[in-house]
């Protein structure tokens, strides 16, 4: 009888070990390419690294990248500042957000930045086919869903309806992930959702119509999205900052220009259905971070109330 | 009932809910679009079959479930028999124990994202915290359970500490031993998901999380068809230790006589 349990844990184990090996993440000493680990979200905005990975940008400049899928961008800041992940991405405010609570992050390549094309953009605000909302303006009194409050969403929808010469501050916002958000929308839950892609799409198959595009609004060419590090490794290896900031640089460049090859890797990370993948708009990836948006974003969020001080943009700039 | 019949009427109860979540969307109960039905749902886990990345996925859950499985049980069994055996050890470990067992794994999180990010060892972490307490409890009772006649026979015939594991304690504890384990399997694979879900360490949780931020509803709930299908295949493999480990038991003697 202890023989049968002995077995059966003895068995497990190593059923257990030949499944699989512990991965050990950070830099190699010595000679050969630096690990690196990059923690990135499944979405479109990531597709450039991706396709860099792929095309050799980052083994060329000797980096070997691993990329981490992490749920939700609010698990890679602190995991960045505590050295798990070499390189993160986020969007600009929660980059913001951290900065002024005094975490020692600053940017160092540029993620993604809207299409600028009003009416065409990868996110919009958008309503049921049928409802009486027409322009952002009558969001007055009206229940929007945002994936996350006091964030980049709900900033760029007030924009909107500043721009529009309504008062952002009779939006009510409820908090909403962008997957619930067009099911919500539907069974009219909520007056008025942000998505962005695939989920655009999808209020689009369900007969819904966008009203405004948020993050054209905001700014000209507004940068949703940048990578960044810790302030301890850019003063510890500004020499791999440096490599990742080129092969960045070059893979933003690349994607860019290459939208087709975007749109296959985006297969190959997420598990977004072929033919969705076909019609998403896809979002610019600029090889530069526009500096006067993230201003334009830390002045918008100051007047919100999600800063209390201004915040120092030059010091959060690459 | 014959386990013919008892098997059959267990088909039975499952063709009946897949048959239910069928019909739902096709008569308008709820959109197909979000609750797609059961034909789908296997058409797509078919598609699913056919790529590497669901294999991995797999490989990956069962590498953190099984290993995770293996430590708690180890250290369960091993913590169990020699807290329980000392009853120093036990009044005084008893209140420490009842303080952290209740805390649930999952407020763990942001402690082991914190310690180790999203790695596989931060969904060990909370697969072995969770399911030990199933084991060490069980064994706790199990060993408390010894016949005091036995104990005095055990201690008349000057039988060693060892020994007295050996031939007293631990025959005595198999049958809640057998027990914590068929419950940590359970809670162990509910924790690997759970932390693949929300950590974002590899597997089929990860895979369900990506699913769902793809839009990709019917692979969704391909993969979560998946994970039950797991979690049915850890009782029976359990039960089935049980009853070879056990077959001496009156309890497992009772359930092969016809009643």
């Amino acid at each position: 009888m202890r023989r049968h349990l002995a077995v059966l844990l003895l068995s497990t184990a190593l059923l257990a070990t030949a499944c699989g090996s512990d991965d050990a993440g950070g830099q190699s000493s010595g000679e050969g390419p630096d690990k690196v680990t990059v923690g990135v979200i499944p979405i479109l905005d990531v597709a450039p690294i991706y396709l860099g990975v792929e095309k050799g940008f980052f083994d060329k400049r000797g980096m070997d990248v691993k990329l981490e899928q992490a749920e939700g961008g609010a698990a890679i800041v602190p995991a960045v500042v505590s050295g798990q992940y070499q390189f993160g991405f986020s969007n600009v405010v929660s980059l913001l957000l951290a900065h002024s609570q005094g975490l020692p992050v600053k940017m160092v390549s540029n993620g993604n930045n809207s299409t600028g094309v009003d009416g065409k953009d990868f996110a919009s605000l958008m309503v049921k086919g049928d409802s009486p909302i027409k322009s952002p303006k009558d969001l007055e009194g009206k229940t929007v869903a945002a994936n996350t409050l006091q964030n980049i969403v709900d900033t760029s929808v007030r924009a909107s309806v500043r721009k529009d010469g309504g008062d952002p501050s009779k939006v009510k916002f409820v908090p909403l992930p962008f997957p619930e958000q067009p099911a919500a929308l539907q069974s009219g839950r909520v007056d008025a959702v942000f998505v962005v892609e695939p989920f655009q799409q999808a209020v689009l198959a369900d007969g819904g119509r966008p009203i405004a595009s948020s993050y054209v609004d905001a700014a000209p060419n507004l940068t949703v999205a940048t990578y960044f590090a810790s302030k301890q490794l850019i003063g510890e290896n500004p020499d791999l900052v440096k490599r990742f900031t080129d092969a960045m640089t070059e893979s933003l460049s690349y994607a860019d220009s290459h939208p087709d090859e975007a749109r296959e890797i985006i297969g190959s990370y997420t598990k977004i259905a072929p033919e969705v993948i076909e019609k998403v708009t896809l979002p610019k990836w600029p090889a530069e971070v526009n500096r006067d948006s993230v201003q334009t974003l830390a002045d918008l969020a100051l007047d919100d109330g999600l800063l209390d001080k201004a915040a120092d943009v030059d010091s959060l700039l690459p | 009932m014959s386990t013919a019949r008892k098997a059959y009427l267990g088909v039975a109860g499952l063709l009946g809910f897949a048959l239910l979540l069928e019909l739902a969307p096709r008569v308008g109960l709820v959109p197909a679009r979000y609750a797609p039905p059961t034909s789908e749902i296997l058409r797509t886990l078919a598609e699913q079959l056919g790529e590497d990345r669901f294999w991995l996925a797999v490989a990956d859950t069962l590498h953190t479930w099984l290993l995770g499985l293996a430590i708690a049980v180890a250290l369960g069994v091993a913590l169990g028999v020699f807290i329980g055996t000392v009853p120093v050890l036990r009044a005084a470990t008893a209140s420490t124990i009842e303080f952290l067992r209740p805390i649930p794994s999952v407020a763990l999180i942001p402690l082991v994202v914190v310690l180790w990010g999203s790695t596989i060892t931060s969904t060990l972490v909370l697969v072995v915290y969770a399911s030990f307490w199933q084991v060490l409890v069980q064994v706790l009772h199990g060993v408390a359970d010894i016949d005091p006649v036995a104990q005095d026979t055990a201690r008349s015939y000057r039988l060693g500490r060892w020994q007295r594991v050996r031939y007293l304690v631990w025959p005595t504890a198999l049958p809640y031993v057998a027990t914590g384990v068929r419950l940590a399997a359970t809670v162990a694979l509910i924790l690997t998901i759970t932390g693949e879900l929300v950590i974002g360490s590899p597997g089929l949780g990860r895979e369900i999380a990506t699913a769902r931020s793809s839009g990709a509803v019917a692979v969704m709930y391909a993969l979560i068809v998946v994970t039950g299908l797991f979690g049915v295949a850890a009782n029976l493999a359990t039960r089935a230790a049980e009853r070879r480990a056990l077959h001496w038991h009156p309890s497992m003697r009772a359930e092969a006589v016809p009643a």
